[in-house]
This record gives C-alpha cells, sequence and structure tokens, in this order.
C-alpha cells in the first residue's frame, strides 16, 4: 500500500523528484543534465570487483521490472448501471504521440545494484510511424545510497542491496518515473493540437509521482492545445468481483465507461490527486478494454472528441493504440540487450564477471526450484 | 574468442564480430597454466543463440517498414548490443595437441575455460618445417603465408584432384607438373580436353620448358610401328580396348607370330595375313573388325622414319620433363587403345629400369583407363614406380578403395551434396569437415588432406600460373 506513502526518497543526498522541479538548465535535451549527471556520479562509483550479471534465460525472452501501482481497489456496484458512451471514430490526420520508459536491473556488483533506464517516443504524422529512443542510461545504486535513504525512510537497520529489496526497486522506480515525467514533458511542450498518450495513469501525489510536475505537464499540454490520455495495462479496479475492464466486455466499440466519480470517491483529498478523469474504453470490436485517464481540465466534450479523434486516427487493434504499442516495444529491454549491457559495465568499469552463487542449487541441485534470492 | 563446449572432438568457440575467424582456419586453445594447448581447425561458424535474439529480430522485422526513427545512445551502449547480435559459435575440431612447444597426437587434455587463451595458428610452419630439397610453391594459406611442400610428397603417393568444374583442378595439377618438372622428375599426363599442350609456354621460363614438354596427338605425332608395340602390348590393346573375345586373340597371337617368323611385321602384311588365315569365320570377321579399328587410328605406321621413338622421349623425361598425351577430340577407342598401349611402354620401361619412375597425372581417367587397370595403378604399378595423380570433377567415378589408399586428397568446391557425401566418406578426415570446408571454398582455393600437410587438412589460395589455358570452357556469347 505505498502508493499513499509520502516519504522522500533521497539518492546521494539529492531529491530525485525535486530534480525535475528545480530545472536542468537544457530544457530541450532529450535526457536531463540532472538524470545523466547523476547516472556519470554513480557508476563512477563502481570500483572494479566482481559483477553478478543479471542472468538471463533462453526461455526468457523479455524482461520486465516494471511494478503495477494500482491499488485493489473496490467500486460501488451501482456503475452497472451506467451505460457507456458511444464513441463516433472521427475522420482526420490528427497528430499522435506516444510515451513510453522501461527500467531494468542489469546485475549486482559488490557495493550494490546497477540497472538502465530507456526512453522512446512514437508519433504518428500523415499515416507514417517515427520514433526516437533516448538511452540506455545506466545507474549504480549503492550501499551507502541505501544506509542514505534507509535513515530518510526512517528504517532502524541498514537494508541490503537486492534486487528485491523494496528500497532499491522504489529507487529504480523513482528513476524511472523521473525519466519518464521529463520525455512526457517534453512531448507535450513541444507537440501542437496533438493526441499525447501516456503509458499509465495521471494520479499523482506521492513522492515519486509529485502532483506539481504531471500538473505542470498538462497545463503545457493545454498551454498547445494537446490532449493527454493515458492508458493503463493492468489496472486493479475492481466491481463486483470482476474487474472494471470487464464491464465492457458485451458492449459495441469503441465506447467509453465513465468511472470516475465512483473512483474519485475512494481516495482522500490528499496527498492523491487524479488528474485525469478516469474512464474504461474499448477503442475496438473484440479488443480488450482498458483504464483511460484522460486531463481532467479539459472539457467532457473535449475528452470524448479527443477518443473519436484517436479511434479514427491511429490504429487501434486488440484495443490498445498502435502509436502507444510501438513505444512500449521499442523501449523494453531485452535479454540481448541485457547482456550488451553487462558487457558494455564490464569492459568500460573493469568488473569482472563472476557466476551468481545460488543459495537454492547449492542446498537443493536439481530440486532447487522457485524464485531465485541473492 | 572464449571456449564454449567440447563434445567428442568437436569445440566450440564464442567468437565476437571483431575477431575474424573463417572456416579452415587454425587455432590454438592454449591452456597457460598446464602449458598444454588444442589445435584446432574451424569448420563452421553460426550465430550464437543468444537469449532474447529472436525478441530483437522479431522487433526490427516488426518495425523496420511500419516505422523509422533514431537513436540517442548518449554511452554508445548499442555498439555492445549489436556486437551480440552478431556474435558467432565456431564450431572446430582438434587436429592435434602441443605439449610443451612440441606437437603430439594426444588430445586428452581439456583445456580451462577461463585461463585458456585462443589465438591464430600459423599451421603452415608445422607443415613446413621440414627440410625443402625440392620446392613446390602450392598457394597461400588462408593467413597469406606461402605454402611450400617438398616434390617428396607426390613420390611413391596416389594423389586425387577433385572438385566441381571451373574451380581450378586442372590448374593445380599444372602447377605440380611444372614443379615436378622444376624438380627434374618425369611426368606423363593424360590430357583429354587438350589443357596441357600450352604448358611449356608458361612464363617465366617458356624456352626452359619447351625443350622438357612434349606433346603428343595420337595419329598425329604419335605413330608407332607394330614391332614397337610388341604383341604382349597388342593384346592388351585388343582385349581391353576393342573387346576382342580370348578366342580370337589366341588366333591373332598366332597370325602375329608367323609374321613375326618371317619378318614381316607390317599392317599392311597383318591386314593379310587375317584374311588368310584358315579360322572359323566369325574368329577371322572379329579380327578383321579390330583391325580395321587399328589400321584405321593413325596410330600405327609401317614407316620406320614416322614412328615415335618411346624410349627416346622415356630418356629425355628421365632428366625431368613432362609427356603431354593430347587426346582431345578423341574417340573413346582411340583414348583407350592409346592409354593402353602408353601403360603397357611405361611398364616394359620401369621394369627394365629404363625410367627409374614416373608421375602420372590422369585426368577424367574414367573415360579411356579400363576396370582392371584402377587397382594395377594403384598396386602393382605404384610398386614399379607409377605414381598417379586423379583428376576429376565426378569424384563417384573413383572407387572408394582408391580414395581409402590415396595419400594426398587436394579437394576442391563441390556443391552437389552426392559429390560431398562421395568424398567425406572416404577421406582421410571426417565427413563433416570434409562436407563443411568444402562446399564453401571459393574458386581456386582447395582443402589438401593427407601427407602433402602432414596430416592437418589445410585450406590454400593455390598459386595463378602464368600460361595460356587451353581448357576452358568454349561460349558462344562473347561477352
Amino acid at each position: 500500500m505505498w502508493i499513499h506513502s509520502t516519504e522522500a526518497i533521497l539518492y546521494e543526498h539529492s531529491n530525485i523528484s525535486s530534480l525535475l522541479l528545480r530545472g536542468s538548465g537544457s530544457e530541450e535535451a532529450l535526457l536531463p543534465d540532472f538524470l545523466m549527471k547523476l547516472s556519470h556520479r554513480s557508476m563512477r562509483t563502481i570500483r572494479g570487483g566482481r559483477f553478478k550479471p543479471r542472468e538471463v534465460s533462453l526461455f526468457e525472452l523479455s524482461l520486465e521490472d516494471e511494478t503495477h501501482q494500482d491499488l485493489p481497489l473496490m467500486l460501488g456496484e451501482e456503475l452497472l448501471q451506467c451505460k457507456p458512451i458511444r464513441i463516433e471514430p472521427a475522420e482526420g490526420k490528427a497528430p499522435v504521440v506516444a510515451v513510453d520508459v522501461s527500467s531494468m536491473k542489469i546485475g549486482d556488483t559488490d557495493d550494490g545494484v546497477l540497472c538502465a533506464l530507456r526512453a522512446v517516443i512514437v508519433w504518428k504524422i500523415n499515416g507514417a510511424y517515427m520514433y526516437l529512443r533516448c538511452g540506455p542510461i545506466m545507474f549504480h545504486i549503492t550501499d551507502y545510497g541505501h544506509e542514505q535513504m534507509s535513515k530518510h525512510l526512517g528504517f532502524k537497520e541498514s537494508l541490503p542491496p537486492s534486487m528485491f529489496s523494496s528500497v532499491t526497486m522504489r529507487i529504480l522506480g523513482r528513476l524511472r518515473n523521473t525519466l519518464e515525467r521529463w520525455t512526457q514533458r517534453l512531448v507535450c511542450t513541444s507537440s501542437k493540437d496533438t493526441l499525447i498518450l501516456f503509458d499509465g495513469s495521471l494520479t499523482a501525489g506521492t513522492p515519486d509521482n509529485p502532483v506539481k510536475y504531471v500538473d505542470s505537464i498538462l497545463d503545457s499540454a493545454r498551454e498547445n492545445g494537446n490532449v493527454v490520455l493515458a492508458f493503463s495495462k493492468a489496472t486493479k479496479l475492481a466491481i463486483a468481483g470482476q474487474r472494471v475492464t470487464n464491464l465492457l466486455d458485451q458492449m459495441p466499440a469503441p465506447c467509453l465507461l465513465d468511472i470516475d466519480h465512483q473512483i474519485g470517491a475512494q481516495f482522500p483529498p490528499n496527498p492523491v490527486k487524479l488528474l485525469g478523469r478516469v474512464y474504461v474504453a474499448k477503442l475496438s470490436f473484440a479488443g480488450f478494454a482498458f483504464r483511460l485517464d484522460i486531463d481532467r481540465q479539459v472539457p467532457i466534450d473535449g475528452a470524448i472528441d479527443a477518443v473519436s479523434k484517436l479511434s479514427g486516427c491511429d490504429l487501434v487493434e486488440q484495443g490498445y493504440p498502435e502509436t502507444l504499442r510501438l513505444a512500449h516495444i521499442l523501449s523494453t529491454f531485452t535479454a540481448n540487450e541485457v547482456i550488451g549491457i553487462q558487457r558494455f559495465i564490464a569492459r568500460n568499469h573493469g568488473l569482472r564477471i563472476t557466476s551468481q552463487l545460488s543459495l537454492r542449487k547449492s542446498l537443493f541441485g536439481p530440486f532447487g526450484t522457485g524464485r531465485e534470492s541473492t | 574468442m572464449r571456449l564454449y563446449k567440447k563434445e567428442g572432438d568437436v569445440i566450440q568457440l564464442i567468437c565476437f564480430p571483431d575477431e575474424l575467424v573463417e572456416k579452415g582456419d587454425y587455432l590454438i586453445i592454449e591452456d597457460q597454466k598446464a602449458k598444454k594447448g588444442l589445435i584446432v581447425q574451424v569448420i563452421d561458424t553460426q550465430f550464437a543463440n543468444i537469449p532474447g535474439i529472436l525478441e530483437d529480430i522479431l522487433r526490427d522485422v516488426m518495425t523496420e517498414e511500419s516505422i523509422h526513427g533514431e537513436d540517442y545512445d548518449p554511452f554508445h551502449v548499442s555498439s555492445q548490443i549489436t556486437v551480440l547480435k552478431d556474435t558467432r559459435l565456431v564450431v572446430c575440431k582438434i587436429r592435434g595437441a602441443m605439449n610443451n612447444g612440441h606437437i603430439c597426437s594426444s588430445v586428452s587434455h581439456l583445456p580451462s575455460r577461463i585461463s585458456s587463451k585462443i589465438t591464430r595458428f600459423p599451421i603452415e610452419t608445422i607443415v613446413e618445417n621440414c627440410l625443402k630439397s625440392r620446392p613446390i610453391q602450392l598457394g597461400t594459406t588462408k593467413s597469406h603465408a606461402e605454402l611450400t611442400v617438398d616434390a617428396k610428397i607426390l613420390d611413391g603417393r596416389l594423389n586425387i584432384i577433385t572438385g566441381k568444374k571451373g574451380t581450378g583442378k586442372s590448374h593445380l595439377s599444372k602447377l605440380l607438373v611444372l614443379g615436378l618438372i622444376d624438380n627434374r622428375a618425369p611426368c606423363i599426363v593424360f590430357d583429354v580436353n587438350g589443357e596441357y599442350v600450352n604448358l611449356s609456354k608458361t612464363k617465366p621460363n617458356p624456352s626452359k620448358l619447351q625443350r622438357r614438354v612434349i606433346v603428343l596427338t595420337p595419329g598425329v605425332n604419335m605413330k608407332l610401328t607394330l614391332s614397337q608395340v610388341g604383341l604382349r602390348t597388342m593384346l592388351g590393346v585388343l582385349l581391353f580396348a576393342l573387346d576382342l573375345p580370348g578366342n580370337s586373340a589366341r588366333v591373332f597371337s598366332g597370325i602375329w607370330r608367323q609374321l613375326q617368323e618371317r619378318n614381316e611385321l607390317t599392317l599392311s602384311s597383318l591386314g593379310t595375313a587375317i584374311q588368310r588365315w584358315d579360322c572359323h569365320e566369325s574368329v577371322r570377321d572379329a579380327i578383321i573388325s579390330r583391325y580395321n579399328t587399328i589400321a584405321e587410328s593413325g596410330i600405327f605406321t609401317d614407316d620406320q622414319s614416322e614412328a615415335t621413338d618411346l624410349e627416346r622421349i622415356a630418356g629425355e623425361l628421365s632428366q625431368g620433363g613432362a609427356l603431354i598425351m593430347n587426346m582431345k577430340n578423341q574417340f573413346s577407342t582411340i583414348r583407350r587403345m592409346t592409354v593402353e598401349i602408353l601403360l603397357s611402354k611405361l611398364t616394359d620401361l620401369l621394369m627394365s629400369w629404363k625410367l627409374r619412375a614416373i608421375f602420372l597425372f590422369a585426368e577424367e581417367a574414367h573415360l579411356y583407363l579400363r576396370e582392371t587397370y584402377w587397382e594395377d595403378i594403384i598396386t602393382r604399378m605404384r610398386h614399379i614406380g607409377i605414381f598417379t595423380t586423379f583428376i576429376t570433377n565426378q569424384p563417384d567415378t573413383i572407387r572408394d578403395n582408391i580414395y581409402r589408399q590415396a595419400d594426398n586428397i587436394f579437394l576442391f568446391n563441390f556443391a552437389n551434396e552426392n559429390d560431398l557425401e562421395t568424398v567425406s566418406k572416404v577421406a582421410k578426415i571426417d565427413g563433416e569437415s570434409v562436407k563443411l570446408i568444402a562446399r564453401d571454398l571459393p574458386p581456386h582455393h582447395c582443402l589438401i588432406i593427407g601427407e602433402a600437410v602432414k596430416n592437418f587438412p589445410i585450406v590454400v589460395n593455390v598459386h595463378p600460373l602464368n600460361v595460356e589455358t587451353m581448357g576452358e570452357t568454349r561460349f558462344f556469347f562473347k561477352d
């Protein structure tokens, strides 16, 4: 339930989230200077020694370390009586831009954990898809950082660095979020009269996701005539024991179901803010339904109009916008890329790759099944 | 390169794109701690099966036509990822071992994956480490080093040069003939396509070769009297080249002997005697039909002055030279008769020590060599000093037992699966190596297997010859 937590996560004496608010001095940079500096600084803390690369398997084709932070939130059953809004796909050539960011744990060093981030922007103009891929940039999250963080988080004992350490994952999540918001801001300020697609929700108000910054992104978007639509691939919003997205199973597409009122009622006014109006959207027949957050400051008609344009201008096979799908595909780290990054780090930072000591395999041999703990 | 796997005599290595390794190359896997090494030859290169590569390629394929874009990669990490995509698995065969700097055949040592160092191995240094008093420069190895062998490698040996047409078999054969001539060895070439007739014009020493290369064309400048040929050789011609039945051959012997006793052994008197001989009509007809073939072949003459003195030619060859039997445009019967006569005469000359030994180069031997001679050549004739090199583009025309007894095989490119199968079954190395290496050999490159290369199979780019080639295919279109 740490989506509601408001503790500050610090990294090398720096508050990652605040970095975005401070600005970087090079507003137009594809990758923010502060993250680049943080990356350089953190990678300099590698002092040779051993490197346990993350194991990638032939059968594990793609890798993803993202966490889904949606709450298992039960909505009121009155929603069952609500009627979906039919959408007429609008003909036209409205530009569509999508942003996605991936993060990945690369391996462990003697001092900490190595991870990588990559951001992708995909846009569709005049029927053609284009992309800009930034990264990967690498970070070395160290013991030292953990100690500092542990203190700030109020832990009495220092936490060991580990892939499954929630602190490490939160730092990685925050770094990822920082890059994602930066890229989103870049897109919102540089696009005009565009449908801008984000991956995830427009929920803000956590240390990982400050309201102020998300607000400023949405302001920039509106100033330029853009509409931000955020698609969540996974949602835990439920009603009568079913996922809320199942409500549109039998409905003709495209259509929207407004669930904003029901969700809003579940949240206290602070600290979490729903900056988007929340819908369930089904954009194609026989496709999947998704949670869709549309900038709350955009009038309802404008929001419906934006979905109508999206249905007409972008491919929505299986209910998911093609632009966002491509952004996800291009940002995801494949096993091959993880090995490539591992090789890069080992070569450039004088790390000696050592095999992963497996506790389970050592103890139980071939019977050591289950997930490896380190 | 890193050692990945060893299964039997197969070693697998992981190799990055900047490490250039090709089929046929030799590598040494040196275990620095144990001071031992394995000498291996690359027989195949494949892409390494790296996790996620399928997904990577799928992503590229899925997006390359529908989406274009740019990558901003501040750390240049993508170069490492690209490298991984092209990372190769190098499959090698163990050919020998190195123990404290000495080559040995024991390959029981398993080198360390961690501490082994893998480098190129200059195999030519091993092949060439003996003194060469009779050098023949064959070509360059894959590492661009000269490969020179001693002419001794052909002495007393049976060799096979094979490969598909146009890959350079005759070229290598000419190189060997010239090398032997240079080393004062006698050679005879059965030239079915007239490819060797200009051998004497090879630069830079055409004048020197002019005297040493003798080209004879049956019926043109190669004619023999019956007494030169002798009854035994003539019976061989009749029985094996012209398929005369045994009974008729006995009658022919009687006629021959009678004419010899009367000192009337000429072609015309032989014809008259056959007509008058008291024998069954069918026997007479059989002998007459063969006589007509012999008479019309143009190989035989009653004029002593135009007769070819094979003994004199053999004498000249014994100081180093080549006799080219130009059988281009000859009927198969004439070819068979010519070969029968020559092999018979050679046997006589060798048995009487008028010729010490001779190197025979037989192009497409199945076109003129009778069945029984194959065995003869590799067993009996070898002992009396005929050392044969077969040159063919149809490897299945040479029997398995001949391949097995071959001391050296010079293998050029084969694309045909059956041809590769034939050679791979009988070559001195494993079939897998033969198939994988021979399939990808470029023109004028051959895989040498056998004693000539101390049983370390080596790929050689055969040296070009400065000679006007005559064996090239004639084309209709000029450009």
